[in-house]
């Protein structure tokens, strides 16, 4: 069987979670109360554990590295994470409203997977849906929340969205070598639009109009913020061999 | 100096479907519906948990700590209102008693 399509696939599904996971997790300390810490760290450890699953499918049926081999010693160019998750964390609401977007993108992006037919792909859809439930409950909430709080809560809302949305849209950016999902990503987008439009017009944000998606993230074209992330994030692996159980 | 973790609400958990819900602590919270997102977070992902409720602390109607002698503290010796002030084991176990020599001779 040819398993490239399905490769390329799982690729970018692990990829996101785990760099989403790492600038999530960046907040562990500095979240701006301590309960908010807590929740946002948990999250931060969903995605990582998320990104575990798909590293994890890869490897023990798709003929890939171990998950800690993908993870440690890979560099920014064979990454294929959308450029949304590898921006700098930014302020609170530009975590926030990243972290929204994306979890409404899984959403979507879980339903149309759960139909793909492969067992283990549907087998970790299933266990990933129900702390996203969560995530979403969370995201959304302080979207709307902070929207339209006070005036400097909207602006700041607004700057991240404008600055976030052409990254945004980046997620549906075609996966080269699976044309089978790529074929998928104009109705997973319809209904991620469907979601987030009544969400951010009631957090008063408004969508930015006529935006070129930010491509590349999808072929391993990266911004240099990815890079430093890596570095950061790979520095302990690398002090060891690659063959260093853990 | 004034409190910048916003308001704070009392979790109560119940760890089976029927118990009580049991005061296990305090989180703070811009509203209720995130009050209990963040107790969820704090007491319910390595307890086991069936149902949590949170209660806006400035809701709760306390007795005062300067005035708990007067409520609670007992200036007369009233152990005889105490279950332990009844010889219940005594009766318990010499109806026991009873009933064993009832068998025996009967």
């Amino acid at each position: 069987m040819n398993n490239l399509p399905l490769i390329a696939r799982l690729l970018t599904l692990a990829d996101d979670e785990l760099i989403l996971g790492q600038r999530d997790s960046e907040w562990t300390g500095h979240a701006p109360l301590l309960e908010e810490d807590i929740a946002f760290s948990n999250i931060a450890q969903d995605e990582l554990g998320h990104a575990l699953l798909w590293y994890t499918i890869l490897h023990e049926h798709c003929d890939q590295p171990h998950p800690d081999r993908l993870a440690f010693w890979r560099a920014a160019p064979e990454f294929r994470n959308a450029t949304l998750v590898e921006l700098p964390s930014g302020d609170w609401a530009f975590t926030l409203v990243r972290q929204y977007l994306f979890d409404e993108y899984e959403k979507a992006r879980n339903a149309a997977l759960a139909q793909c037919g492969y067992p283990p792909i549907v087998e970790a859809v299933g266990k990933i849906t129900r702390e996203e439930i969560y995530h979403l409950l969370h995201s959304q909430g302080w979207i709307v929340r902070l929207g339209d709080a006070t005036e400097e809560s909207h602006r700041r809302m607004q700057a991240a969205l404008d600055q976030l949305w052409p990254h945004a849209l980046g997620l549906f950016e075609p996966i080269q070598g699976d044309a089978e999902f790529s074929a998928q990503l104009n109705l997973i987008k319809i209904a991620w639009l469907d979601a987030i439009t009544p969400t951010l017009a009631q957090a008063t944000l408004i969508i930015p109009p006529d935006t070129r998606p930010v491509f590349g993230g999808r072929r391993g074209e990266h911004t240099d913020h990815l890079t430093t992330l890596l570095d950061e994030m790979q520095k302990v692996a690398r002090t060891e061999s690659p063959d260093a159980v853990w | 100096m004034s409190d910048t973790q916003l308001h704070t609400y009392e979790v109560f958990h119940q760890s089976k479907s029927g118990e009580p819900h049991v005061h296990v602590g305090a989180v703070h919270a811009s509203d209720a519906a995130l009050a209990l997102q963040y107790a969820r977070d704090q007491f319910a992902r390595r307890l086991p948990c069936t149902s949590l409720w949170v209660v806006p602390s400035d809701q709760i109607t306390a007795t005062s700590q300067a005035e708990s002698a007067a409520w609670f503290d007992s200036s007369t010796d009233k152990s005889y209102r105490e279950a332990s002030g009844f010889p219940m084991r005594d009766i318990v176990k010499r109806a026991e008693n009873w009933q064993e020599n009832d068998q025996l001779t009967g």
